[in-house]
């Protein structure tokens, strides 16, 4: 509730899960595939998860795994975390794995999470603290919505020390130093 | 509004940082004869040539940028201890000597504003920079064997500023980890039996330097 | 620098640290405990009235030294320390009312928050809350059907505010111990921490918050 606002929760809440439905439902033309204005009993659909949670919470629905979480994303991560475009695949593979987690009934999904988020921010963090600028660039685009915000904390915080370093005589080196970023301070 | 956090949000400014650090007394000798001085902060003075006395440093630095003073700089920033310093720094894994919790802001001001007062400045200066470089590559080598949820973590010895740089990411980091590392990931029929024993292993107090 | 103990119960017994530490060196660790606080603290009103009289006095005393000949060097000094005491009392009062208005529903819907805060913060809490109420029913609330037209609910059958937007108390703080702390009992866990005086951590609030608002940890 305290994250009622959070618009990258409210995002979050709208990446597609598949379900299949084990009750019909009349009346709603939420079957693509389907026809008529129903769904069928065993009909498999792709919900926006905030729904799909909604219906699997009155049995309507069972959930599957989003392919972001399945076996072979495991095995990609396993064998070289720190490459694998998380983005393309849920921008908020963090969050929405949190969301998930308990009501697929994976246990493996807990432990992808934290293995990948264990061996992607070292590079994270190397990259940020010393990367050049074109070198990471290229990187940032493989990284979800959480390692972006966590790079960009690493970033600002050692560029503020750095202009505030090189600062000398104060307030007036900042143009040079600040063309990179628009100066927010 | 919004109950999220923002990620660009620094708690304190490098300039605020510095601030703080404007507090630390330094020892200046006078070139004026001037009575004391009651601030609010402290009382100082009375002022007399030659005679040595301390201050806070911003008052030290605005004396000596209006010619009245020299600032005697403190031991820790001699040549020969930064030497010591950075071998030592250089040599060991994890131990940090021991330096002034603001040495990064007072060593910058001073070779801001008082460079005439310390002897070797170049070498001093440079040798700062290293101790710098090699902490800071220790403390990144450190948050880089951060594996799993920890619930406190120890950084004693990191520096006012050393704090400030990486706060905004660890801080993040180790949300990260906490909700990851996390009972509420494992399945609602499992987990009840799981609780109490998952508490005690993931839970680890690491401790990011001794 | 009598009446110290006051407004920072956390050093009561602490005799040696209450007569060597100035009403400035307290405002600056208020200052650094509420700037890294993730909720709001309770305001520091003893300290902050004795702040208040010395900067009166300090400007009165430089409008005077400036009238009558004493040398400016030290009129100037005098006007940088008053500076930099206004500069922290400022930045205090700032800080708090950012806190305020980003958690305006939760600070007047929590009587405990409320106690916290200053006279005129409260006024300026309930002026937050009013103002803000307006503009939403306003611009979105009254267009909705009657179910949805709550400030703090989602919808009727909501069982409690469920739109209220609250500090985060898990947010990973740096902190510093200012005395021997035993082992305590960090919250969520079974494990146990201890702290010597300095030792420096970064930890959840609210593992520490209780020490925190008892002076016995700084935030840094």
């Amino acid at each position: 509730m305290a994250k009622f606002y959070d618009m990258d929760d409210i995002i979050t809440d709208e990446e597609v899960v598949s379900v299949v439905f084990e009750k019909a439902a009349c009346g709603v033309g939420i079957d693509p595939s389907s026809e008529t204005d129903s769904v069928e009993v065993g009909s498999k659909v792709e919900l926006p998860f905030w729904l799909a949670h909604e219906l699997q919470l009155r049995q309507a629905v069972s959930m599957n795994v989003p392919t972001c979480f399945n076996q072979k994303t495991r095995l990609e991560i396993q064998a070289d975390s720190a490459c694998v475009d998380l983005r393309s695949r849920c921008p908020f593979f963090y969050e929405f794995g949190c969301k998930i987690a308990p009501l697929v009934g994976v246990r493996t999904i807990g432990p992808l999470l934290l293995s990948a988020f264990k061996s992607r921010y070292k590079e994270v963090l190397t990259k940020a603290h010393t990367a050049a600028f074109p070198a990471a660039s290229k990187h940032l685009t493989i990284l979800t919505k959480e390692e972006t915000n966590l790079y960009e904390a690493a970033q600002s915080s050692m560029t503020a020390f750095k202009r505030w370093r090189m600062g000398g005589p104060r307030f007036q080196r900042a143009s040079v130093l600040g063309r990179k970023r628009k100066s927010t301070d | 509004m919004a109950g999220q956090s923002d990620p660009h949000q620094s708690l304190f400014s490098a300039e605020e940082v510095e601030f703080i650090a404007e507090d630390e007394t330094v020892e200046i000798i006078p070139n004026l004869r001037m009575d004391a001085l009651n601030f609010i902060c402290g009382d100082f003075g009375p002022f007399f040539p030659q005679i040595a006395t301390q201050v806070p440093l911003w008052l030290a630095v605005a004396l000596k940028k209006r010619g009245k003073c020299t600032i005697r700089p403190p031991q820790w920033m001699s040549v020969e201890k930064l030497t010591q310093v950075l071998e030592a720094e250089r040599d060991s894994q994890r131990m940090f000597e021991q330096l002034p919790f603001h040495y990064v802001e007072i060593s910058r001001l001073l070779f801001d504003h008082a460079r005439d007062d310390i002897p070797d400045v170049y070498m001093a200066r440079s040798l700062i920079e290293d101790i710098r470089d090699v902490r800071f590559h220790k403390v990144e080598t450190n948050l880089e064997t951060l594996t799993e949820r920890a619930f406190a973590l120890k950084i004693n010895n990191l520096s006012a500023m050393e704090v400030n740089i990486v706060r905004p990411f660890v801080g993040r980091a180790l949300q990260a980890f906490y909700k990851h590392d996390s009972l509420e990931l494992i399945p609602d029929q499992e987990r009840v039996s799981d609780r109490r024993p998952q508490v005690a292993n993931n839970a680890t107090r690491r401790h990011l330097r001794r | 620098m009598t009446s110290e103990s006051a407004s920072t119960p956390g050093i009561d017994g602490d005799y040696e640290a209450l007569i060597s530490t100035t009403d400035v060196e307290l405002l600056k660790r208020a200052w650094r405990n509420e700037k890294a606080a993730p909720e709001i603290l309770h305001f520091e009103s003893a300290l902050i009235q004795r702040i208040r009289g010395q900067i009166q006095l300090m400007e009165e005393t430089v409008e005077e030294f400036s009238g009558s000949g004493i040398d400016p060097l030290s009129v100037s000094l005098y006007q940088m320390d008053l500076d930099r005491t206004q500069y922290l009392l400022r930045s205090y009062l700032r800080i708090r009312l950012q806190k305020i208005e980003k958690y305006t529903f939760h600070i007047s819907n929590n009587s405990e928050v409320q106690s916290r805060l200053s006279g005129q913060e409260k006024g300026f809490a309930r002026r937050c809350n009013e103002d803000l109420e307006r503009h939403l029913e306003e611009s979105v609330l009254s267009k909705l059907p009657d179910n949805y037209r709550d400030i703090l609910k989602q919808s009727l059958i909501s069982e409690e505010n469920d739109m209220v937007p609250e500090p985060h108390l898990d947010t990973f703080v740096v902190c510093k111990s200012r005395r021997f702390l035993g082992p305590f009992q960090l919250d969520g866990s079974d494990e146990l921490l201890e702290m010597k005086p300095d030792d420096l951590c970064i930890i959840h609030y609210k593992s520490i918050r209780e020490r925190v608002q008892e002076g016995e940890i700084d935030l840094v």
